[in-house]
């Protein structure tokens, strides 16, 4: 990829980065919402501690991987509603014109609003786990933490990416955004770690792409060692490559058949 | 006066569950993947109560129950007064000039502009939840009715009240959202792990506890007086909205347009 097409799609990041800057409301809505979920489940373990669930080392631990996974997967910003519609009013056709690929340019906007959205919910994240729990992981795990989870949700918005597509073909995605989430709410290890799911999902998990880009990361502020840096980033390379490949080949396959009807 | 709104609020509902099921192929796509949302929700529960017998006094039969009750109501909610959740951008793009026009009472007609078909998944989950968690005799269905039925009164309110704030702020769709999305985040939580400020909020101004714990403490151990309070709260509720809907209708500006809705 050259430097002029990068330039150009740092462009559209740049832009979207800009507008989601000025229209904050949803983000601080978000922003409330973690802050109320990260209060109910400090709660939760509080009371499933008292009932004598050995669990980590203790419900600390339980809100910080919370905070962790709720941070990866809010800060992904929901692109498929605006490619959905864009697709349902048949706007996406006069993109496909312009000098730039809908997927790339799409993807980048995509990663401009991430770009903003995973700082403010990062530090939201931060606070709010403090608050409830007056402790910290080591500055080591979450060293890790970061940088890890911003991938993933890089990946993730990519994944949102793929859902919207598939308006080429179903007009209305959010059934299958219901389902996707509630996997990744499960496979994902997204409330609870995976380990304390039975046997055939934590097996059934280890085929998808949603350990990777939830639990592996947020893990790491258990402290069970439960995976290498190096194997996050091996497992966060291949399902990116995947990602990349499966958005592409769906666009090619729905561009193909797309009508166009002039007037 | 009251009939006569009974009679079009019925026809109205009769005209929107045509609409709705017009579609069969995307209806029953929305009620299988909404159902399936729900459960797979629930397998966190599901997963968490294998490690432990009891949450502060909670069972996994209760979770389901209380699950299952506002599953129900919601999934009655947006099948029956679906504009519910529109009504602020019905406010702030004007839309309700058209609704102004007619001879019938603007919030009913605005309420039942939108039905969500996804409704049917989470009231058919909901009941599935509330015979699954093994606490409820054939007997008591008429309890289980009314209480569902009190509880989706109280979540169109609460939505009403939420989302009518754009008469007077202007665009609020974000925060009304959230404030909705609160309402029903707390609701499907134990009871017992809210307590102080937040539980006076919870019966209050975010009133999770009418729309889920009061009912499943009916729907535990039936009792003429809960059941009372239930009733005056959803009635409160329901007048404090339409009360309120009204008033802001007096500032409402007009978008002076045409809209067709359909």
């Amino acid at each position: 990829m050259s430097a002029g097409t990068i330039a150009k799609y740092a462009a559209f990041s740049r832009i979207s980065a800009t507008q989601a800057g000025r229209e904050r409301n949803e983000l601080y809505g978000r922003m409330a919402f973690f802050a109320v979920i990260l209060g109910v489940f400090s709660s939760l373990w509080r009371a499933v501690a008292e009932a004598g669930m050995p669990v980590a080392a203790d419900p600390k631990s339980l809100v910080w991987y919370l905070a962790a996974t709720e941070w990866i997967l809010l800060s992904a910003p929901p692109i498929h509603l605006e490619i959905q519609e864009a697709i349902r009013r048949g706007d996406v056709v006069y993109r496909l014109g312009h000098p730039a690929s809908y997927v790339l340019a799409e993807f980048a906007t995509g990663f401009g609003l991430l770009a903003v959205r995973a700082p403010f919910l990062g530090l939201t994240a931060f606070l709010c786990a403090f608050a409830f729990t007056g402790w910290t992981p080591p500055l080591s795990a979450l060293l890790i933490v970061v940088p890890f989870g911003f991938v993933a949700s890089t990946v993730i918005t990519a994944l949102y990416l793929g859902i919207g597509l598939l308006a080429f073909w179903l007009q209305d995605v959010a059934p299958v955004y219901w389902v996707w989430q509630k996997l990744m709410f499960v496979l994902g290890g997204l409330m609870l770690p995976l380990e304390l799911y039975p046997a055939f999902i934590q097996r059934a998990a280890a085929f998808t792409p949603f350990p990777s880009l939830l639990a592996a990361p947020a893990s790491v502020v258990l402290g069970t060692n439960a995976v290498t840096p190096g194997a996050l980033a091996r497992n966060l390379v291949i399902w990116s490559g995947v990602t990349a490949i499966a958005v592409s080949w769906m666009f090619r396959r729905a561009v193909s058949t797309v009508t166009i009807n002039g007037g | 006066m009251v009939a006569d709104n009974v009679s079009f609020t019925r026809a109205l509902v009769a005209t929107n569950f045509k609409a709705t099921v017009a579609l069969r192929g995307a209806f029953v796509i929305q009620v299988v993947f909404m159902a399936l949302n729900n459960f797979t929700f629930f397998i966190f529960w599901w997963a968490l109560m294998q490690h432990v017998t009891t949450l502060r006094g909670w069972q996994l039969g209760d979770i389901q129950m209380l699950f299952g009750m506002v599953a129900a109501a919601f999934g009655l909610t947006v099948t029956v007064a679906g504009g519910v959740r529109h009504l602020g951008r019905f406010i702030e793009d004007g839309d309700l000039d058209t609704l102004l026009t007619q001879p019938k009472p603007v919030l009913v007609n605005a309420l039942g502009l939108r039905s969500q078909p996804s409704g049917f998944g989470d009231l058919v989950s909901g009941l599935i939840f509330i015979v699954w968690s093994g606490q409820i005799s054939w007997s008591r269905l008429p309890i289980v009715v009314v209480v569902i039925a009190a509880s989706a009164v109280i979540f169109v309110a609460c939505g009403t009240v939420f989302f009518s704030l754009a008469f007077w702020l202007g665009r609020v769709e974000t925060v009304a959202t959230q404030l909705w999305e609160l309402l029903v985040t707390f609701s499907l939580y134990p009871e017992p792990l809210f307590g102080g400020t937040l539980r006076l909020l919870l019966f209050t101004v975010l009133p999770a506890g009418f729309v889920g714990y009061l009912p499943v403490r009916i729907l535990r151990a039936p009792s003429l007086a809960n059941v009372t309070i239930l009733m005056f709260v959803a009635t409160g509720y329901l007048c404090l909205a339409v009360l309120i809907f009204n008033r802001g209708l007096r500032r409402y500006g007009s978008g002076s347009r045409f809209t067709t809705f359909g």
